[in-house]
């Protein structure tokens, strides 16, 4: 270790004797803890300002205070995880953790996924922007487009841990979308939160895509510098774009993967039947890449 | 905050265990299983199988097969590739090779029973039911989640059959040659029978027992635990049927038996219809 290595490694942990390190997989979870949890892509950014709003009444969520209101491990110090008020609402994407004492799990069907993905990682630069999307689906398929295990995957760990928990909210991006004050007010049940249906509706209200939209402008700030500016992170912001944004070959390579599991959670195969694709209890070798 | 300095320097110098912020590498073998479902036998089975020439033994099987929780960042870093890594841990979608050991959880449970008497984790005399529920709620102390999540966790993403092999401690026990001729195809060893052979016989109860008469004050896993209770019990299949109540049978099939049942485990005293499916 010498050099640049080495002050990297100081500089680490200085950073650590203050608290202003990541914590990550480190993070002290507490018993009264509560996670927003979703594979990447799923909404999970709309949810954490819907849920900030709803916690926070009287502080309106914006981009450069979500990563306070509702934390990151990977995004957020760990002195502000010390310093939050109390049940902390702590986003994450990662599979099933037994730790996590209270768990809401937003999913989004995959077609819909697979498509917000590749427009972030033209928007990041991860990938070029004339990429085939036939060459992405190949890798959202095997679980390369993030560290979070495939979208398959990522759901089984959760869905086949939780059922019959009711410290566990399973709850669809796209009833989210077709019903917003329904599906809140399911959380604040949830988490017990006194509410009221003004909270609700200004909740719904300051964590509107175009009010999104317009903060993201005003806010380019630390977690998407380097991004295009010419693309906006809040892109379409609602469900079904997949029926036209994505080649039907490649929907069906989604439905043949993960047939099963789309089918259980309500999601409408269009080029296999669910009889083709398997039950659910038997999804197995279904829930990640065929050979 | 002296313990937390001597973290800090230990951290510094990697000489921290790194437990599930593990280094993964992109070739190493994962050996995964839930706790007391044959883990230190089929250890003992694989190193015998790759590294017959080091003779491997409760001195050195820390060394030939780790655990990430057992062994120092820097020590981990440092060993031959590939690796082979003994884990406990629930789905970790870095993990790219996989051979996971299942166990019928009615045996899971009694041998962990034995196991924390052992390590006086219980009393002698600690009823067994309350056992049974305390392992059906996830209650025991390890950070491992219940056996039906972290059975569940890796059967239901296990995907095709050269990323993860299934392998249950029951046919180990009833067709070992067969099982571990698998193995030896799954792993890139060559499957030559009288190989398969001699790691077999090297691993049996009988000689682990003796070997952990003369080792067992060496081996992490066992050198602060009571020494008139051996760590290589009763090494059998089926034990429960003789030791578990029916209240406790009944406990484990309704939590978890639709995962059992698809795991081959056929239900005793439950009927399919109203088992749970790997739920805590």
């Amino acid at each position: 270790m010498a050099g640049s290595g080495l002050i990297k490694h100081l500089v680490a942990g200085f950073k650590r004797s203050l608290g202003l390190h990541k914590p990550g997989k480190s993070l002290l979870i507490l018993p009264d803890d509560i996670f927003l949890v979703s594979f990447p892509k799923s909404g999970n950014t709309w949810t954490r300002f819907l849920l900030a709003n709803l916690r926070f009444p009287n502080e309106a969520a914006t981009w450069a205070n979500i990563d306070r209101l509702i934390p990151d491990p990977t995004g957020t110090a760990k002195r502000d995880f010390d310093r939050m008020p109390r049940p902390r609402i702590i986003k994450s994407h990662e599979c099933f953790d037994p730790r996590y004492p209270r768990v809401i799990n937003i999913v989004r069907d995959p077609r819909d996924v697979v498509v917000s993905q590749y427009h972030y990682h033209r928007k990041i630069r991860k990938i070029a922007d004339d990429s085939p999307i036939e060459k992405f689906v190949t890798r959202f398929l095997a679980g390369e487009t993030c560290p979070h295990g495939s979208w398959g995957q990522n759901i089984a760990t959760w869905l086949y841990t939780s059922e019959g928990n009711p410290r566990f909210l399973l709850l669809r991006y796209e009833d989210l979308i077709a019903d917003t004050p329904r599906e809140l007010a399911k959380i604040a049940t949830f988490l017990q939160l006194p509410v009221t249906p003004e909270i609700i509706a200004q909740a719904v209200e300051r964590s509107s895509a175009d009010r999104m939209r317009k903060l993201e402008k005003e806010q380019q700030h630390g977690l998407y510098k380097g991004s295009r500016k010419d693309m906006s992170f809040v892109r379409a912001a609602g469900a079904g774009g997949w029926r036209k944004d994505l080649p039907a070959e490649q929907a069906a390579r989604l439905e043949t993967a993960w047939g099963p599991l789309m089918h259980h959670l309500g999601y409408e195969l269009t080029t296999r039947t669910p009889r083709e694709v398997g039950e659910y209890a038997s999804l197995g070798s279904a829930t990640t890449t065929p050979n | 905050m002296i313990r937390r300095l001597i973290a800090g320097g230990k951290q510094f110098f990697g000489l921290h265990h790194p437990g599930r912020n593990l280094r993964v590498f992109p070739d190493d073998i994962f050996l995964v299983s839930y706790p007391k479902s044959g883990n230190t036998w089929t250890r003992f089975l694989i190193a015998n199988l790759v590294y017959p020439e080091k003779h491997p033994d409760f001195a050195n099987i820390n060394e030939l097969i780790p655990d990430p929780e057992g062994l120092t960042k820097r020590h981990l870093e440092q060993l031959p590739r590939p690796r082979y890594l003994k884990s406990h841990q629930y789905f970790d979608p870095r993990y790219q090779k996989i051979i996971h050991i299942v166990r019928d959880p009615r045996d899971v449970v009694l041998s962990e029973y034995y196991f924390d008497i052992k390590r006086r984790a219980i009393a002698d005399d600690f009823p067994l039911e309350k056992f049974v529920s305390r392992f059906v709620r996830g209650e025991l102390n390890h950070p491992y989640g219940t056996w039906g999540e972290n059975t569940a966790t890796w059967f239901y993403t296990r995907g095709n059959s050269s990323r993860l092999l299934l392998v249950t401690y029951e046919a180990l026990q009833s067709d070992g040659p067969r099982q571990m001729e698998k193995v030896a195809e799954f792993i890139g060893v060559p499957a030559d029978p009288d190989r398969i052979a001699f790691a077999i016989q090297q691993s049996s109860a009988d000689r682990m027992r003796e070997l952990e008469k003369k080792q067992g004050h060496l081996w992490s896993s066992t050198k602060q635990t009571r020494q008139d209770k051996p760590f290589v019990r009763s090494a059998k299949a089926g034990g429960w049927k003789n030791e578990l109540s029916e209240a406790s049978i009944s406990e484990i099939e309704s939590a978890w038996g639709k995962l059992m049942h698809e795991l081959g485990y056929e239900l005793a005293v439950t009927s399919l219809a109203n088992a749970g499916a790997g739920r805590r």
